[in-house]
C-alpha cells in the first residue's frame, strides 16, 4: 500500500480541500467504515483520561446541546468564559450561574467557588441574584488575591472529587495553567468553569474543552411601546459564540452563535427562535483543533 | 548582659538601677557578688567595696524578653512554665503581677540573689528522663547544662512546692540540696535565712530584730501570734513553702491537654526529615485523642532549634479531626516554610483546641448535610456514599483555609436586612448549611438583584428629562451609555436603629436609596440608584447617581 500525498504531484489548483487526501491504490469497499470507526477510536482515546466515567451534562437547550459531542458539556473537563462586552461582565457571570445551575441539579455536592480579588474594582458573585440560578447555600466561596493561590485552589478543588462543580474567576491565567486545571478535572470527573477577563493575549491558548463568549444582547421590546419613552425590562438575552470546541464536529467550519433568552420565572434558558442559523456579525473563521 | 560584655568575665560588674532616690545595684556578677556587692545596695556604698566597679545601666525591658525567650525554651520541659513574678530583673520591666500588688517588694527580696526567676511544674515529667527520682535529677543535671552551653549561669532546684524550690534555688548552700527529696524539703529549708522565704523588707528587718534568722526558728512558733504580729503574707508564705497551702503557678500560656515530643540524639535539619518527625508525632497525638474520644482543632507544633530559639506553626480544621493523613497534609504548607536553622534538637506536638469528636455526631451531621446536597432529578448523580464525600470536602476546606486564611474561605448566608451589601453575610464554612431553598425564598421577595455587586457604589454622571426621572443615558468609567429600558424605582432605607449618614443639603431628612435596572442599547444591564434625602425635602437637592452592580 503507497500513501501519496496529492501536493508532491499535483499542481496546487488541484487539491479539492485542505485535508491531505488519501489515494490508494488497492481500493478495497470497506476503507470508508473502517476509516470512520478509527476516528471514533482515536477520539475515544484523546478524551478518555478517566473523564469517560463522568457523563456529558446537557444544557437542556436542544439547539445548543446538539452542536455539544455527546450532547453536553463534558463532565470532567474545563469550560471557559469569556465576556463580550468591555463595560462588564454581568452576562458571562449570569451564563456561568445558569452552566453552574445545570451541574449542580446533574451532580451532587457542593459547588466551590473562587473569586480573584484584584482590587476595588472587582467583586465577588451577588448570592441573592445568583439565587434565581442555583443554590447559594451549597456555595463554598474562597477568594484570594494572588493569582498562584486562586490556581491553586482551583486545582485543589477539581481533584476532590467530592464537588459539583468547581467555577474560577481568575483573569491571568497561563496555558500551562489551563493544562494543568484540565487534567485535574479529567481525573476526578468534576466540571470546571473558568471566567476569563476580556483580554485577547492571555485567552489566546487554552486547553479547555470549550470556550464560549457572551455578550449581553438588547432585551425583547414590549409590545405596543412608542420609539420615545423608556421601556419595561424583560429577560436577559445574551449573544453565545461557541469559540471553541474540542471535541466537536471537525466538520463545521464556522462560530456556532445563538441568541438566548433567560426566563427568571421559568428559570430556563431557550433559544430565540428567529436567529436560529443566522450567522454572527462577525465573520465565520474556521476552527482551530 | 554579661552575654553582651564577654570582658566582664574578668571584672567586677553589677547593673545599677535609680530606685528609692539614688543609683542602686540591681544585679551583680560572681566577682562582685564574692567581694559582698548585693543587689538593692547603694552605688556609692559598693564603690567603697570595690572602687573600680564596672558599673552598666539595667535593662529591664530587655531582661524581661531574655527571660521569656528561656520561658519559651523551658517549654521543651513541660508545658507548666511561669515567670517568677519576685525575680530581681523584673524590676521596672512593666511586668505585673498579684504578688506586686500585694505589698511585697521585689527589690527586697531580690537582696539575695535578686535574678530573674522561672517556675516550672514538672510534675510526672521527670519520667522522660529516668525512673524514679533520679529522672528528676537528669531532668535538673540536663536543664543546667544546657543553659550552661547557651551562657547562662543558673541555679535550678526542684522541691515538692514552689516556696521551697524557690529558696532552694536561691539560698541552698550545698549542691546536693538542690533536689529535695520528696517531703525532706522541710529539713533543708530549716537552716535558709528567713529572706527564702519570699517576704517584705520590713518584715524580714523586723524578724531579723527579733532573733528570727532562720526559717527553722520559725517553724516551732504558734501560728496564730505569728499572724498577728507580722501579718498574713508571713504565714502564708510559711504555708506554701512547707506544702499545707495551695500555690498555683500560673503558666505563662495555656498548657495543652495534649502533647507529644520527640528529641533527637543528632540535630536534623532536612525538610524530609522535620515531615517525618512530625508525622511520628502526629501519630502519637491521634492514639491520645482517639483514647479521649476528642478530635483537634488547632494544632501547634514547636521545633527547638540547637541555637536555643524556636520556631512555631500551627493548623486549623474547620471540624475536630484525628485524622493522621488529613492533618500531616494541612502541615505540609507551613513546613514549606520552616527554618531549622542550624538544626532542630527537640520537637513538640500539642493541641491547642480539642473538641469532642462524637461518631455518631458525625454520622448525623453527615445526614443532615446529605439532605442539602441531595439535588432534585439528580438522575446520573454517582451513587457514591454520603459519609466519604463530606468528610472529603471537610478535608478540602481545611487545606484551603490554612493556605488563604479562614476569612477566605466561606459560606455565603442571608442577613435580613434591606441594603444591598447588608444582605449577605459570610459564615465560616464549618457553620451548619444554610436550609436549602432557604436563598430562593428571600430572593423572591426582594426586587431584581445584580450578579455583581460592587463593594464601593461608583458615582456617575446622568441626564435625564426631568429633574426626578430616571436618567436616559450615564457616563460611566469614561464610557456613555445610552439607556433604552428601564425598571423602578424599589426603595430601599437603611434600618432605623442604625445610624444613618446624615445628607449634607438636608440635615434632619431621611434618606435613602431609589434603585433602578437599566439597560443600555447593546443590552448590558446595570444597578442604578439614586441617593438623598426621601419624602419632599423642603429644597430638592440635585440627586446624585451611583452604579452599584451589573445585571445577568
Amino acid at each position: 500500500m503507497t500513501v501519496i500525498f496529492p501536493s508532491a504531484f499535483a499542481p496546487a489548483n488541484a487539491i479539492r480541500s485542505d485535508a491531505p487526501v488519501m489515494v490508494l491504490d488497492r481500493a478495497e469497499p470497506d476503507r470508508e467504515g473502517e476509516l470512520r470507526r478509527l476516528r471514533e477510536t482515536v477520539r475515544r482515546l484523546e478524551r478518555s483520561g478517566g473523564a469517560s466515567s463522568a457523563p456529558a451534562i446537557p444544557l437542556d437547550v436542544p439547539e445548543i446541546d446538539a452542536a455539544l459531542p455527546d450532547g453536553g458539556l463534558a463532565g470532567g473537563a474545563l469550560h471557559e468564559i469569556v465576556p463580550g462586552n468591555v463595560a462588564h461582565d454581568g452576562a458571562a457571570l449570569g451564563f456561568a450561574a445558569t452552566i453552574l445551575g445545570r451541574f449542580a441539579q446533574v451532580r451532587r455536592g457542593q459547588i466551590l467557588w473562587i473569586h480573584r480579588d484584584a482590587g476595588a474594582l472587582t467583586a465577588p458573585p451577588y448570592a441573592p441574584a445568583l439565587a434565581a440560578f442555583v443554590d447559594p447555600a451549597r456555595m463554598i466561596l474562597a477568594s484570594s488575591r494572588r493569582v498562584e493561590d486562586a490556581l491553586w485552589t482551583m486545582e485543589e478543588g477539581l481533584r476532590c472529587g467530592a464537588l459539583a462543580a468547581v467555577v474560577g474567576e481568575i483573569d491571568k491565567v497561563e496555558l500551562a495553567a489551563t493544562r494543568r486545571l484540565q487534567l485535574a478535572a479529567e481525573k476526578s470527573g468534576v466540571p470546571a468553569l473558568l471566567l476569563r477577563a476580556l483580554d485577547k493575549k492571555s485567552a489566546a491558548i487554552s486547553a479547555a474543552v470549550t470556550r464560549w463568549r457572551v455578550t449581553s444582547a438588547p432585551s425583547r421590546a414590549h409590545l405596543g411601546a412608542d420609539g420615545e419613552s423608556l421601556q419595561d425590562i424583560a429577560g436577559p438575552r445574551w449573544r453565545l459564540d461557541l469559540l471553541r470546541n474540542r471535541f466537536g464536529d471537525p466538520a463545521r467550519t464556522d462560530i456556532p452563535s445563538w441568541l438566548v433568552e433567560w426566563t427568571n420565572e421559568k428559570g430556563h434558558l431557550a433559544v430565540v427562535s428567529e436567529t436560529v442559523g443566522r450567522p454572527h456579525g462577525a465573520p465565520a473563521q474556521r476552527l482551530a483543533g | 548582659m554579661a552575654r553582651r560584655h564577654k570582658d566582664w568575665l574578668a571584672k567586677t560588674a553589677a547593673l545599677i538601677g535609680f530606685h528609692q532616690g539614688g543609683p542602686r545595684i540591681v544585679a551583680v556578677n560572681e566577682h562582685a557578688r564574692s567581694a559582698g556587692i548585693r543587689a538593692g545596695q547603694r552605688l556609692a556604698d559598693a564603690r567603697t567595696l570595690v572602687p573600680d566597679l564596672t558599673t552598666a545601666h539595667a535593662e529591664p525591658a530587655a531582661d524581661l524578653k531574655l527571660l521569656e525567650t528561656l520561658a519559651g525554651w523551658c517549654e521543651r520541659y513541660t508545658p507548666w512554665v511561669a515567670i517568677d513574678p519576685l525575680g530581681g530583673a523584673l524590676v521596672d520591666s512593666g511586668f505585673e503581677s498579684d504578688e506586686a500588688t500585694q505589698g511585697v517588694d521585689r527589690m527586697a527580696t531580690a537582696t539575695f540573689g535578686g535574678d530573674g526567676g522561672l517556675m516550672l511544674d514538672v510534675t510526672g515529667c521527670g519520667h522522660l528522663f529516668g525512673p524514679g527520682i533520679e529522672g528528676e535529677r537528669a531532668l535538673l543535671a540536663d536543664l543546667t547544662a544546657r543553659l550552661a552551653r547557651h551562657g547562662f549561669t543558673t541555679r535550678a532546684a526542684m522541691a515538692d512546692t514552689a516556696g521551697a524550690a524557690w529558696a532552694l534555688a536561691r539560698f541552698a548552700e550545698r549542691q546536693k540540696d538542690l533536689l529535695a527529696p520528696v517531703a525532706g524539703h522541710r529539713t533543708l529549708l530549716a537552716p535558709l535565712p528567713i529572706e527564702a522565704l519570699r517576704l517584705d523588707s520590713t518584715t524580714a528587718e523586723t524578724l531579723r530584730r527579733l532573733g528570727l534568722r532562720q526559717i527553722g526558728d520559725l517553724l516551732p512558733m504558734p501560728r496564730a501570734p505569728l499572724a498577728q504580729r507580722f501579718g498574713d503574707l508571713l504565714v502564708r508564705r510559711l504555708d506554701q513553702a512547707l506544702g499545707s497551702a495551695a500555690e498555683t503557678i500560673q503558666p505563662r500560656l495555656p498548657a495543652p491537654a495534649f502533647r507529644t515530643r520527640l528529641a533527637f540524639a543528632e540535630p536534623i535539619g532536612r525538610a524530609e526529615d522535620i515531615a517525618a518527625a512530625t508525622s511520628r508525632l502526629l501519630a502519637a497525638l491521634c492514639g491520645q485523642f482517639e483514647k479521649a474520644g476528642v478530635g483537634a482543632r488547632r494544632l501547634e507544633l514547636s521545633l527547638f532549634r540547637v541555637d536555643g530559639s524556636i520556631e512555631r506553626t500551627a493548623i486549623g480544621t474547620g471540624r475536630p479531626s484525628r485524622d493522621n493523613a488529613h492533618l500531616m497534609k494541612l502541615f505540609q504548607e507551613p513546613l514549606a516554610h520552616l527554618d531549622a536553622g542550624f538544626g532542630v534538637e527537640l520537637m513538640m506536638l500539642s493541641a491547642a483546641a480539642v473538641e469532642p469528636f462524637d461518631t455518631q455526631q458525625v454520622a448525623l451531621a453527615q445526614a443532615v448535610g446529605g439532605e442539602v446536597l441531595l439535588a432534585p432529578g439528580g438522575g446520573d448523580a454517582p451513587a457514591a456514599p454520603a459519609r466519604g464525600h463530606d468528610a472529603e470536602v471537610v478535608q478540602l476546606v481545611d487545606r484551603l483555609t490554612q493556605r488563604l486564611g479562614a476569612a477566605n474561605v466561606v459560606r455565603l448566608a442571608p442577613r435580613a436586612s434591606h441594603l444591598p451589601e447588608r444582605a449577605v453575610i459570610a459564615l465560616p464554612v464549618a457553620k451548619p448549611a444554610v436550609r436549602a431553598g432557604l436563598w430562593t425564598k428571600v430572593a423572591a421577595y426582594k426586587g431584581p438583584r445584580p450578579t455583581r455587586l460592587l463593594a464601593q457604589p461608583e458615582a456617575i454622571q446622568t441626564t435625564a428629562q426631568l429633574p426626578d426621572d430616571p436618567p436616559r443615558q450615564f457616563n460611566w468609567r469614561g464610557t456613555l451609555h445610552r439607556l433604552k429600558r428601564v425598571e423602578g424605582p424599589e426603595r430601599l432605607v437603611d434600618e432605623w436603629w442604625r445610624e444613618s449618614v446624615p445628607t449634607a443639603e438636608v440635615e434632619n431628612a431621611p434618606s435613602g436609596r431609589d434603585y433602578y435596572r437599566v439597560e443600555d442599547e447593546d443590552g448590558q444591564r446595570f444597578w442604578l440608584y439614586r441617593d438623598g434625602p426621601i419624602n419632599a425635602p423642603p429644597v430638592p437637592p440635585a440627586s446624585r447617581w451611583y452604579v452599584h452592580g451589573f445585571c445577568a
